[in-house]
């Protein structure tokens, strides 16, 4: 029986060498491996979207049955959430007027006057190593390779490929991301990061949630993302911060946050803006539930140490490495707040809040502390997101 | 040459293949096993090798894996490579039996979908990753070639379907032949 015959074994080898050369040919970057992959993801199309409006049923009726617990759970946590906000907003709503007066003034650089877009999340990753989500805005948008993308609770990635329509998203817990990030003390009111997660607590700590005041509470009175573009904020243009615009308020109606209906995520801030509060729709559930966001924004604290986020992979917090304790200015510790560092070279413009540092590991040697950082935003849970079109200062020169 | 073509395994292989990478990428991401996704593309390369031998599972895993790579955007052949393999090795199942039956070709689908999956990592490190072998690749092996051998009694019928193989036709010998 000629099963390993000389020709056949020839074929697999002719098979293997041929992925080898294409794979060496991709890695290289060839516009003709470019131009087939757009075709094939057009061709593809049309398959996928019949595919969604079938399989749509089954994947509800298989959430539905393993989901719903942590469904009612977030729900109850939501609601806690909700009614805590609308507590404390109201109250925070003149600190954060005068912040975005004092930034206008100081010309903080942030993320106004950097262009940016939304678009929603229609798939993910399908292999169970990639941290990438698909957005369905690409190259016409304007989008490239390398920008920053964040939502309204901080980074969440950056784009790795873009096609005419489409966009890949690798997410910050991915384990080839990396991003210079700065490390900062945190305000003496932080108890701790803002969990943007509800379904994962416990009963207690939905108890909790009622009594204890977070960090969210001295920070979520704002956004430091831009939140809309059409109509001008204060913030765009370099005047002041968009982000300093309370969620739900607007300059033509900066009272909407004693309005409960502009503080309930259900109702449109912005039928533009997705992100400002409207109706989400899942990618696959189709059901409408509010963006779990926790806004928040940087304060002017004092950097610890700069250093670099990296993912870990699917399921592990994100880690800073090359820090060094610096005892003359302040100890890394856990509370501390992480955002993008900016600078010279770095895909991200500084000041985009990331996370909260939760726990401290010591390294022996020249290694410096591991820090691991709980981002804010939560990236299992994503639906719209916004792309910054922001352009490294390094390539700006060389246009 | 185009009726080579037409009566290839490619022509039908293409059309299967884009219905299961859109399955894989809408309803399979939806449907977990502890946390991990089953990999159906992997599944049918591997039954394709347990179906038809080594140089179909290969040939195989070759289309679909470029397909798969194509569409999640992936380096061509960072997937490509563990799909073949997975239906080489699966393939080996016919240095034991001609005609397997479904257990056995059950097992060699797993065990070639195994051997996929853990190459995925390696391909990874070959093309630059930092540190790809998760601590989950201990949980995303063993589910991800279980799920391909429950999968198998559906795969490697559509495998030879695809790749246009025949079952094996036992003739018995003449009553009155001369032994």
């Amino acid at each position: 029986m000629a099963i390993y015959s000389v020709g056949r074994r020839r074929v697999i080898v002719a098979l293997l060498l041929t992925l080898v050369l294409l794979l060496t040919l991709d890695l290289r970057g060839n516009v003709v491996i470019e131009r087939f992959r757009d075709g094939f993801a057009t061709a593809m199309s049309p398959v996928e979207s019949a595919t969604d409006v079938v399989t749509t049923p089954a994947a509800r009726t298989w959430n539905g049955v393993t989901r719903y617990d942590d469904l009612e759970r977030e729900n109850q946590a939501l609601q806690d959430e909700l009614d805590r906000l609308i507590g404390t907003q109201a109250s925070y709503r003149l600190a954060v007027e005068e912040a975005a007066e004092l930034k206008a003034l100081l010309s903080l650089q942030a993320l106004a006057g950097i262009p940016t877009e939304v678009a929603k999340v229609v798939g993910a990753s399908s292999n169970n190593l990639d941290q990438v989500i698909e957005i369905d805005k690409g190259s016409l948008s304007g989008f490239k390779v390398g920008m920053p993308v964040v939502n309204q609770a901080g980074l969440i990635g950056k784009i790795t490929d873009v096609t005419l329509n489409t966009s890949k998203v690798m997410l910050i817990t991915d384990s080839r991301y990396a991003v210079p990030v700065r490390v900062q003390g945190a305000p003496e009111a932080d108890l701790g990061p803002p969990d943007t997660r509800p379904s994962g607590r416990t009963n207690d700590e939905l108890e909790d949630l009622v009594t204890t005041t977070l960090v969210t509470d001295v920070l979520a009175t704002e956004s430091s993302l831009p939140q809309n573009e059409a109509a001008p904020t204060p913030g765009q243009d370099g005047d002041a911060d968009a982000d300093d615009v309370p969620v739900g308020a607007t300059p033509e109606n900066p009272d909407a946050v004693d309005d409960p209906d502009a503080l309930d995520p259900a109702v449109p801030a912005d039928p533009d803006d997705p992100l400002a509060g409207s109706p989400t729709t899942d990618v696959t559930t189709t059901t409408t539930e509010p963006i779990v966001t926790t806004t928040a924004v940087v304060p002017d604290l004092p950097a610890k140490e700069f250093g670099a986020l990296e993912g870990r992979g699917r399921g592990l917090i994100p880690q800073i490495r090359f820090l060094q304790d610096n005892p003359s200015l302040a100890v890394l510790q856990e509370g501390d707040l992480v955002v993008t560092a900016g600078g010279f070279d770095s895909l991200a413009p500084p000041d985009i809040p990331i996370g909260v540092v939760i726990n401290r590991a010591d390294r022996s040697g020249p290694g410096g502390p591991l820090l691991d950082v709980q981002p804010y935003a939560d990236v299992t849970r994503l639906n719209f997101v916004r792309v910054v079109k922001y352009t490294p200062l390094s390539e700006v020169e060389q246009e | 040459m185009l009726a080579a073509i037409w009566q290839g395994p490619v022509i039908r292989l293409i059309p299967v293949g884009m219905i299961l990478l859109a399955l894989q990428r809408s309803l399979f991401v939806e449907i977990t096993v502890a946390g991990v996704i089953v990999q159906v593309v992997l599944a049918l390369a591997a039954a394709a090798g347990a179906a038809g031998g080594s140089e179909r599972g290969a040939t195989t895993g070759f289309v679909l894996g470029i397909m798969y790579d194509l569409v999640e955007g992936l380096p061509v052949g960072s997937t490509a490579i563990p799909m073949t393999i997975a239906g080489i090795v699966a393939g080996s199942l016919a240095i034991i039996v001609a005609d397997p039956q479904w257990w056995l070709g059950m097992i060699f689908t797993t065990l070639g979908a195994a051997v996929g999956e853990v190459m995925v990592p390696v391909t990874r490190l070959f093309t630059g990753a930092a540190d790809p072998f998760e601590p989950r690749l201990t949980l995303i092996v063993p589910v991800v070639a279980i799920a391909a051998g429950i999968l198998s009694p559906l795969f490697i019928p559509l495998a030879r379907w695809c790749l246009r193989i025949k079952r094996s036709e036992w003739v018995a010998p003449p009553r009155d032949a001369e032994i």
